[in-house]
């Protein structure tokens, strides 16, 4: 026994009959035959799901005399013309599959600031920097000057700018960025200001700058100074020691000199740095580009740019990581989101979300949990 | 219960007969949890997309609302980043004796023509006031990426 089933487009209709035990892709067959769509440019819906091409017509019970929704879609692009075109196909098939969020798992995870990274348009032309250039290490301990240069040279592509371009002028991405660091979230809106500035974007884009900074990053950091092996060495500097880094050694002279801790914070780099910045603001800018360097992303590091543009500001709350913003003010982002989730208990919500640092995701656990 | 006929018998009649743009039905064996899909009216930018929604009824249905979210993203004013939807009739004015099907057609005819003096998503609005090309450029790229 067959179906008779209504096709339904827009004003347009059509009677099909069917066999319950056909597969979507025959009935296509028959519904191509009717009214002349092409199979591949056929969408069924029914009941709320679209019909996938293996399964058959009785697995989404549709019945005798219902109706099914036909969508035209536009023809797709025929792949094969060049090499180039079916890598481009392949990229933009993986991409959409990313891009495609699942909006009910929060705002924030809807927003990929890599999906563009792996969009159809990139493919084929993008010189992504190899695995190694955040060292045989993963990048945890200093690297050196080669994986800089590859860097640097990353930095001078065309491309590349020009994507770098593009993030930046992008406003979701300078939420995203601002939103992940700290320290540009305590900056406020001065932090959105800056990012957009057209002197800020020349920082970025602009390798001779970047070059610069890093240079400055070697020589005033003992450690990337000497390499990642003399770390101990150099935290106390022979006078005079090295004569090309004169200048920079009379400057952590004074430092480790007026410092009784100066000698253990240079073994670790990481820990420098808030004592740096409390004996002499002036060093800290560069004191941040030597953890910069560490991690291979000088350019990205917004910290270093911070501090660069607003030496004062930024060295005091780098050395005051506490942010004394209420927290209504603090979480404003994130309070809003949790009310429209329907929790409305402010004092719970800031406990909560105090409680995950901020994040949504754990504040809603411990909600729900009863934890707070 | 009362609601689970009620809902069923809306379930029968959608199969039979549903409207020009939409369809809906449950997601598995739950009767109180569906799922809709929304075909972007042609006379909008959403032409040619396919939107999803995800329903569910409360246990007083049909005395309060169904939830109506939509899943796939979609650049509109009224409609935010979550899939919440802003129409009157799913808060205050809904009434009993409306159904899901005439509540699907209501957004599809929100589609057609945004209410920006009441938006959910003020910077969408704005842009809709102000200057409807660009808004309509940047909803049919997003149907595109996201709806096609």
């Amino acid at each position: 026994m067959s179906l008779n089933i209504h096709i339904k487009s827009g004003q347009d209709k059509w009677e099909v009959s069917v066999a319950p035990e056909s597969t979507v892709s025959q009935f296509k067959e028959a519904i191509s035959k009717a009214n002349g769509v092409p199979v591949a440019n056929q969408r069924l819906i029914y009941s709320g799901k679209i019909l996938k091409d293996d399964q058959t017509v009785e697995s989404y019970h549709i019945q005798d005399g219902h109706s099914v929704h036909l969508v035209k879609s536009q023809p797709k692009p025929q792949p094969g013309a060049a090499a180039g075109t079916n890598n481009a196909t392949a990229t933009g098939a993986a991409a959409g599959t990313v891009a495609t969020p699942n909006m009910s798992s929060g705002q924030s995870a809807g927003f990929n600031p890599l999906a563009d990274l792996t969009s159809a348009r990139y493919a084929g032309y993008l010189n992504m920097p190899s695995a190694d250039m955040f060292g045989p290490d993963g990048g945890a301990l200093n690297n050196d000057s080669n994986n800089q240069d590859e860097l640097l040279r990353m930095m001078e592509n065309p491309i590349f700018q020009s994507q770098m371009n593009e993030m930046l002028s992008n406003p979701q991405m300078l939420d995203f960025m601002i939103q992940s660091n700290p320290q540009l979230q305590a900056m406020g809106p001065q932090a959105r200001q800056m990012l957009q500035s057209p002197m800020f974007r020349q920082m970025l884009t602009n390798p001779d700058m970047i070059r610069q900074s890093m240079q400055f990053a070697r020589m005033m950091d003992p450690n990337a100074g000497t390499g990642s092996t003399g770390g101990a060495a150099s935290a106390f500097p022979a006078p005079g020691g090295d004569a090309p880094e004169e200048s920079a050694n009379t400057n952590t002279n004074t430092n480790t000199a007026s410092s009784p801790n100066a000698g253990s914070n240079a073994s670790s780099s990481t820990a420098a740095n808030p004592f740096a910045s409390l004996l002499n603001p002036a060093l800290n800018p560069f004191a941040s580009a030597g953890n910069a360097t560490g991690t291979g992303m000088p350019a990205f590091d917004p910290a270093l740019l911070a501090s660069m543009f607003q030496p004062q500001q930024a060295s005091a709350q780098a050395s005051q990581p506490e942010d004394t913003r209420p927290p209504e003010e603090r979480y404003e982002h994130q309070l809003r989101q949790l009310n429209d989730m329907g929790f409305f208990d402010f004092d719970r919500n800031v406990a909560a979300l105090r409680r995950s640092g901020g994040s949504v995701q754990g504040a809603l656990d411990s909600l729900l949990n009863g934890d707070v | 219960m009362s609601s689970s006929k009620r809902i069923a018998k809306e379930l029968s009649d959608l199969g039979r007969d549903p409207p020009a743009s939409c369809s809906a039905g449950p997601v598995g064996d739950d009767l109180y949890h569906w799922q809709a899909s929304i075909m972007g009216p042609s006379d909008s930018p959403y032409a040619g997309g396919v939107f999803f929604l995800s329903i569910h009824f409360p246990t007083d249905y049909p005395f309060k609302p169904p939830k109506v979210n939509f899943t796939t993203k979609i650049y509109h004013p009224n409609i935010n980043s979550s899939g919440n939807i802003c129409l009157d009739i799913l808060k205050d004015q809904w009434s009993p004796a409306l159904t899901l099907s005439k509540v699907l057609l209501s957004v599809c005819s929100l589609l057609t023509d945004a209410n920006p003096d009441d938006p959910l998503v003020p910077e969408i609005a704005q842009i809709y006031k102000t200057d409807k090309a660009k808004y309509e450029a940047t909803a049919k790229e997003w149907t595109k990426k996201y709806a096609v």
